[in-house]
Formats: C-alpha cells, structure tokens, sequence
C-alpha cells in the first residue's frame, strides 16, 4: 500500500487535485476492503478462539461447582455443554442471549424447567444444525457435571415472530434454534429449529 | 494534450460515483436484511394448535349401537358405545360425539361383563372428581359430559388389555314436526370446529376449546371406525305414510298396530354424517297435539299446534336480502357446491323492485356492494358470476359477516322486509359471541339459516334462526337443492304468524320459550309449561296475514307422556342460555339455574354431568394407564386438503401427535453473523479498488 501512495503525480493546483482524486478513491476503496474483509475474518476467529477459553471455563466451573467467568471483563457465564454425537460438535452454552454472548458460543435463550431453547449463529457455532438429522442424539451436560440426552424428533422452520413453544410438554423438550436458510449471505427472517426430546 | 484532464476528470467524477453507488448499496442491503416485513398471520400471546391428524388405527376401537322409540311427538334413544380395549396396555379413553340439540341425557349405565353400574347425576366438578379419584385407584369409572348442547364427551378409565366396557346412555327427544310431515334427526359425528383465534384469551378458553374439538381420522384409515347400527321403532299414533331417510338406505318392517320397525340396510354405517328418519300423517295434519306429566308434585304441559296456513298473498312488498355465504376450508367438497348452487337459485327468484347484497367470509370478508342495490337484471347476473367464482378456503370467522349482514341502512324503513340468509355448516366454536351480536343487532332484520353439508351446527343453526326470528332450513346434499331453497323462499314470501302470545285461565304459569317465536306456513308452536296443577284452556292468539288468529286447547284432553317433564328443563334451559346472551341474566346465575335444573331432573347440561364408577379396583398397582382420545371421521363430502390447507393443523409433527397443546408465543433472536457476507464484500472493494488503481496506473505508464 505505501508502494502505491508513493507514486502521487508532481503537479501542483487544480490539476494535481484532479489527478489525486480517482487515486485517493481507489485507495478509500482497497482500505475499506481491507477493514471489512478484517471484520469478517474476525468473527469465526473470535468464535473459535472463545470456544477454546470458554471449555476450560467450564471445566473449572464443574470443579468449582458455581459458574466462573471466562475472562475478568466477560458478563456472561458458561452454563452448560452441547454436543450432537453423531457429528462430533461440542460447544460450550452460555447464560443470557445477547448478540454480545452469541459471538463467543450458544445461548439459552429459555430455560422454565420443561423446555429448554438454544440459539447460536448458523454460520459459526449451529453450523452444524444443516447436518442433523431426525434421531439424531444432543446431550447437555450442566455445570454439575449431570448429563441430558435428548433426541430429535423434528424440524419447523418459521419466521422469527412466528415461533411458539408448548408450555405444557409430555416430555422435556430441547429446541436448538438457528438462522435459514445455512447458505444465504445475508441474516433474513426465517429461522431452523431443531426439536429434541428428553430420553430416559 | 488539452483534452487530457477533462478525461482524468470524467474518470474521478465516474470513480466516486461507483464508489458512492457501491457504498448505498452495501448499506441499504443490511438495512433490508435487518428489518423483515410484519407477517400479518403472526399473533402473539396464547395459541392453540389443532388435535392434527391421526393416521394410525386407535388402540380403543368403538363400536355404536342407537335404538330409538318414537312414540307420538317425542322418541326415547338409548345409545350404546361398547369401547374395545385392542392393546396389551391398560386404557383411558375420551369420545366427543354429538346428540340433537334439543335432546335431554338423563341415564348413564356403564356395563363390564356381568356387572352394571349405573350413573349418578353430579355437578360438573365434582362428577370430574369422583371420575379422577377412581381413575387413580384402578376403578373403572364412565362420565358423560355436555360440552355444546348438541355434542357430549363419554371418558371412561382403566379398560384393560383386550377387555370390552359398555357405556349406555339414554335421552328423550322432540319429534320435528312442518305441516303433516315429521322427523328425528340423529346427528353421529362433530363436524370440525374452527376455534376463532381471538377467542382464546386464557386457560378456561383454551380449556373449552380443548373440548370441543378431537383429532380426525385421517382419510387412508378408511370408513371402518367407529361404526353405528340404528334401529328406530316407530310408533306415532297414527299410520305413517312416506317413512323414507334421505342419507342412508333402510328397511322397514311392519310391526302390530300402526308401528314399524326401521333398521339400516347395510347393518351398519360409517358415523360421518346426521341420519335423519322423515314419515308423515296420512290426510289432514291434525291441528294440534297435547301431553302431560306429573312429576315432583308439579303437572308439566306440551302442547304443539299449528296455525291454519292463509292462502298466498297477491302482492309479496319489495324485499331487502342479504345473502351470507360461508366459503371456510370446512365447506370444501360438496358442501360449497350446494351452497352456491343455493345461493343461485336464490338469486334467480329476486325481482327488480327487491334489493340485495351478498357478503362471503372464511377468515376474511368481502361485502359485494357497498349496500343492499336494486336486483336489477345486470347486478343479478353480476352477482351470479361472482357466486360461480368462490373457492373454499380458510377458517370460519363468521362473526364480522354477522355484523356486517345486520348492519342497516334503513333500520325503520316499513315498507320492506329485510331478510339475511346464511349459508353455512355452522362449525365453529363462538357459539355465544354470534348469538350475543345476534341477540343486540337484530333491529327489523329477520335471519334465516340455511345448514349446509352432512354434519351442521345445528344447534347454532336453531337458536340464531329462533332469535333472528327466522327459519331453519338444512341441505345435505346438492341434490336438494332445488325442492328445499323452493320451499324456504315459499315461506319467506308467505304471510307470517306473528306477536303469539299465550295464556291459561285461571293458573299462573310458566311458559317455555320465553319469547314466542313468528312462525312461518305450515311451522309448528311447540310450547313447554309447568305448574302446581294445569286445568282449564290455553289459549294462543296472535296475527296471521294482518288478520287476528286464535286457537284454543282444552287440557283435559291432553294425553300422558313421561317425556314432558325434561323436554320442558331441556327447554327451560335453552331458554336461560337466550337470557345469558342477551345480557339479561349474569353468567353465575345463569349456571346456578342450570346446574339446579340439572340435578333436579337428572339430566347431563353444561353445569351437571353423569358418572358411574365401579367400587372395586381392577387396574392393578404400577400398571401405567395410557390415555387416548378417539379420532372422528371426516363427515361425508368434506374435502380433506380445503380443511387442513387452512384450518388449524400446519405442521405435519402437530398433527402426529394428536394432542391440542397450549403454546407460548416467544421472538427468535438474529442468530446470522454474516461474516461470509462481510468477507465477500471486502473482497469485491478490494477488487474494486486495486482494479482501478492498476487502470490508473496503466494510463500513466503510457503518458510518460
């Protein structure tokens, strides 16, 4: 880049600005590209990077038996673990779904004893939620260290505002709920979500 | 050389533009993506899902056997379920099934092997309890419940591995009766009912609308469940003529004296539409007829009389018609066939000094014209094409197209009638809210409700047509089209009998309906009352084509029936429920009347049901109990993918599952980080940027 500032035309006044300007707009340009392709990159390397801190938060946490901080600054805490068996994926769950949360791991979005929803991004964390299938086994693992298996029994695609939950479920349910469609580039209004029930 | 920085100037005024271009797209494609158009569909709060679909066979198959006694103006019916058990697991069961609506459930038997028991009459609560105390200790135990005044749910617990348990019921019927031509009318299945969304608005909502609708059977499982057997002994006092049913094939037999034994042809029939038994007296209808019981100390009275028909008027005054036609998912099939082809025939009698108007409605609406427009030949046909276009579809939201039928321009215009004709099968669950809007806009209007299709709300039907002072009429099928529109717009044109009122010299007594209703040619005044002794004459007295009328009935003459005294507490009870949606009695007052009524006269309402129990346990301890609530048939004629497109069930998992479920709306979050978006775009500035530079470079290259 400094290369190509170095080369800026020796001619003074009107002209000179004349010459400047395409070239100052080339190079607004390739900063711009350069700052959003940094971002983009950032967010799966954060992702990734959060995982690796949050599993050894977890871990000290079921030691300690109490939920600890990932990080001195962090205002959420690791609450659980999901894995997907088949497909090998484990994620560490975090309290609290604020986009803030969700850019370091899943979060429960509810937790009222008989149901149990998840959120995480279908780009990072539930990306894996395009390969699950109907049986398919998810255990939840608490910071007590008791472990939840549940398996899934079916998929719903709905908007956002178009979700419901029943309140009353025959068994606990878990429900995983990620954006839709996985390919489309930008976030939109439909929503995947995945439901499990609690096996004995 | 001069032309040189004009051209590096178009390229810098080109450049930003690109540059500017770029950066509103990019923007304007988060804010887009960020802000998803309100779906109009979405409601928050409370939702019902429907009972879905049940496509395997129960496990508890129902076997129906109904065995009616006409014996003059009233029938008895005894209705046997005999639920078999098919599994290797204990069962609990639950059946919603439908009765006449003006039909009074006073005997519960249940029956295991050798052992009867037989019901008791409880209120609703406490009838509940004593079925969940013995179901949890093993005890077999039946319950009849009312949950429509047309449709009754029979639960029955602990029936064990392949073992069979009977649940008798009994009630006592009226005879309909139109000139010299009688019916009974059995309906055997509950249509689907649409749940108006807005009107469950909390637990005891959601909980009522739980009871009225079961999971239906999915077509593939064929006719073969639930089968009914009907055997009606006929016994009318006189020499029935023209015994014919119009939905079912049947023999007849002739029995002693003037009775006929009627049984189905084929033995037995799938329970998917009303079966309904028509006979008629030979000669003259006799003009009245008079029955009597004492019960409790009190004599109970009912009297049915018909006003002499007056010959036809020269000159019918101008009409104004409003034509209501329910196009909803439910009436897809044959049902929306014979209703427009109704509406047609209807159409085609309007003359041009009648005004009319056409509203339709499914879970939207649409008025034809702005208000009632004169029948001319153009607007008519007009009308005629618009008919011929509807498609079935959606729920039944029948309320607005109430509202909007009794909304009138005119309310005190004398010199035309104004008439509102619905089309419907009535399958909804606001029974109360269409009667109170009925019951507070009626003004001039006069409703006649035209039930369409193999298994209508006929109790909706009856009580709007009896407050908006109309007729009843029902279309089964395309078929009758012709001979019952004919016969309903002969009576709309025909004079009417109208401010009835009745009186007994002497006694002070009470008269069931409250509010006499106008009668229309050929129709019937059936007339319910009580008292501490009844002698003397009734005299009822009105106006019959302008003209004053009266007819007297000597109660001496009247003959014995033990079937008066609860068709007057059926029918005093009705009468309660007229009070309630009009707003004259309390809601609590209303119950505390009917639960009285109920335990008094030994009769299953709203406020009371019926419960048998067994008193020794046969379930045995840490045996599991499983619950199953038995599929309905589709009625006969209704389009399975025009109901359930639309009506209730969405998704396939709802339906597998049986089960209506309360459901609490919640907001998913954004869970896209888009970052492949993000790293998409910096590329394409990154490309558009070095591109640019490299041209840029090029043009310099050459300069120099």
């Amino acid at each position: 880049m400094s290369a190509l500032a170095l080369r800026l035309p020796q001619v003074g006044g009107r002209a000179s600005w004349r010459a400047l300007l395409p070239r100052l707009f080339a190079l607004l340009l390739v900063v711009a590209g350069l700052v959003q392709f940094g971002q983009g990159l950032w967010i799966p390397v954060k992702a990734q990077v959060a995982q690796v801190l949050l599993d050894r938060s977890f871990s000290a946490s079921m030691d300690a038996g109490a939920p600890l901080k990932p990080w001195p600054w962090a205002d959420m805490q690791p609450v659980a673990r999901i894995t997907a068996t088949r497909l090998d994926v484990s994620d560490v769950v975090l309290s609290g779904a604020s986009g803030q949360a969700m850019a370091f791991g899943p979060t429960e979005v509810l937790d009222n004893g008989s149901v149990r929803i998840l959120a995480a991004h279908r780009d990072t964390h539930f990306r894996f939620m395009r390969d699950l299938r109907v049986g398919d086994e998810l255990v939840l693992q608490g910071i007590n260290g008791v472990k939840h298996r549940y398996r899934v029994t079916h998929f719903q695609t709905v908007r956002w505002d178009g979700f419901a939950y029943p309140v009353s479920p025959d068994r606990e349910l878990l429900a995983l709920a990620t954006c839709y469609p996985f390919d489309a580039v930008e976030p939109g209004p439909l929503r995947r979500v995945a439901w499990a029930e609690l096996v004995e | 050389m001069t032309r040189q920085p004009e051209i590096r100037h178009r390229l810098s005024v080109g450049l930003s533009l690109l540059f500017a271009v770029v950066l509103a797209c990019l923007l304007s494609a988060s804010l887009v993506a960020r802000e998803p158009e309100p779906d109009p569909a979405a409601g928050g709060g409370l939702m019902l899902r429907g009972k879905g679909v049940e496509e395997a066979m129960p496990a508890m198959r129902l076997g129906t056997d109904i065995s009616a006694k006409i014996s003059g103006q009233t029938a008895r019916v005894t209705v046997t379920q005999a639920f078999r058990n098919t599994s290797d697991t204990w069962m609990e069961a639950t059946y919603l099934y439908p009765l006449p609506e003006d039909g009074a459930v006073d005997s519960l038997r249940m029956v295991v092997g050798q052992r009867i028991f037989i019901g008791k009459i409880k209120t609703r609560e406490e009838a509940r309890e004593t079925y969940e105390k013995a179901k949890a200790e093993g005890r077999k135990a039946g319950l009849v419940e009312q949950a429509r005044a047309n449709m009754f749910r029979n639960t029955i617990a602990n029936v064990g591995p392949g073992e069979t348990v009977l649940v008798q019921i009994e009630f006592q019927a009226p005879v309909r009766q139109l000139g010299g031509d009688y019916a009974l009318r059995l309906p055997l299945v509950v249509g689907p009912r649409y749940v108006p969304p807005h009107t469950l608005s909390d637990g005891k909502a959601v909980a009522d609308a739980q009871d009225v609708t079961a999971p239906l059977a999915h077509p593939k499982l064929g006719n073969g469940l639930n089968p009914v057997t009907i055997t009606v002994e006929l016994a009318p006092g006189f020499q029935p003529e023209g015994i014919t049913s119009p939905y079912h094939k049947i023999m007849v037999q002739k029995m002693a004296g003037n009775s006929r034994m009627v049984t189905l042809a084929k033995g037995e029939t799938p329970a998917n539409r009303d079966f309904e038994l028509r006979w008629s007296a030979p000669g003259k209808a006799p003009a009245f007829a008079l029955f009597k019981q004492r019960f409790n100390g009190l004599d109970y009275v009912m009297a049915a009389l018909t006003p002499p028909s007056a010959g036809p008027v020269g000159n019918v005054p101008p009409r104004e018609m409003i034509f209501v036609i329910d196009n909803s998912g439910s009436m897809g099939g044959e049902s929306i066939r014979a209703a427009k082809a109704s509406l047609l025939y209807a159409l085609g009698t309007l003359r041009p000094q009648d005004r009319f108007n056409i509203i339709r409605f499914d879970d939207t609406m649409t008025v034809l014209f702005e208000e009632a427009v004169p029948a001319t030949p153009d607007q008519v046909d007009f009308a005629k094409r618009y008919t011929q276009g509807l498609d079935a579809d959606g729920g039944t939201e029948m309320l607005p197209a109430l509202e909007a039928a009794l909304s009138d321009r005119r309310p005190h215009d004398a010199t035309a009638i104004r008439q509102v004709i619905f089309l419907t099968d009535g399958n909804l669950s606001n029974e109360r809210e269409m009667m109170e809007v009925l019951n507070s806009s009626l003004g001039r209007s006069r409703v006649f409700m035209v039930g369409i299709g193999s298994a209508p709300n006929n109790y909706l039907m009856n009580r709007m047509a009896e407050t908006g002072r109309g007729t009843y009429t029902n279309i089964s099928h395309d078929s009758e089209v012709d001979a019952e529109m004919r016969k309903l717009l002969d009576r709309l044109s025909a004079p009417v009998a109208s401010d009835l009122k009745v009186s007994v010299d002497g006694t002070n007594v009470e008269f069931a309906p409250r509010v006499l209703p106008d009668l229309y040619a050929g129709e019937p005044l059936v007339l319910l009352a009580r008292s501490k002794e009844l002698k003397g004459k009734i005299t009822v007295s009105g106006t019959l084509g302008g003209k004053a009328w009266s007819q007297t009935l000597r109660l001496q003459d009247a003959s014995s029936s033990d079937a008066v005294a609860r068709l007057w507490a059926n029918r005093r009870i009705a009468d309660l429920e007229a009070q309630r949606w009009a707003n004259e009695i309390d809601d609590s007052v209303a119950d505390a009347a009917i639960e009285e009524l109920g335990l008094d006269f030994h009769i299953v309402t709203r406020r009371t049901s019926l419960i048998a129990e067994d008193d020794t346990p046969s379930r045995p301890e840490g045996a599991t109990l499983t619950r199953e609530e038995l599929p309905l048939l589709l009625p006969a004629g209704w389009d399975f993918d025009a109901l359930f497109n639309n009506q209730g069930v969405h998704d396939a998992k709802a339906a597998a599952e049986g089960q209506a479920e309360l459901e609490q709306a919640m907001e998913l979050p954004d869970t896209a980080t888009g970052f492949v978006a993000l790293l998409l775009r910096g590329l394409a500035l990154l490309g558009l940027g070095f591109g640019s530079l490299a041209v840029l470079r090029r043009r310099r290259g050459k300069r120099a």
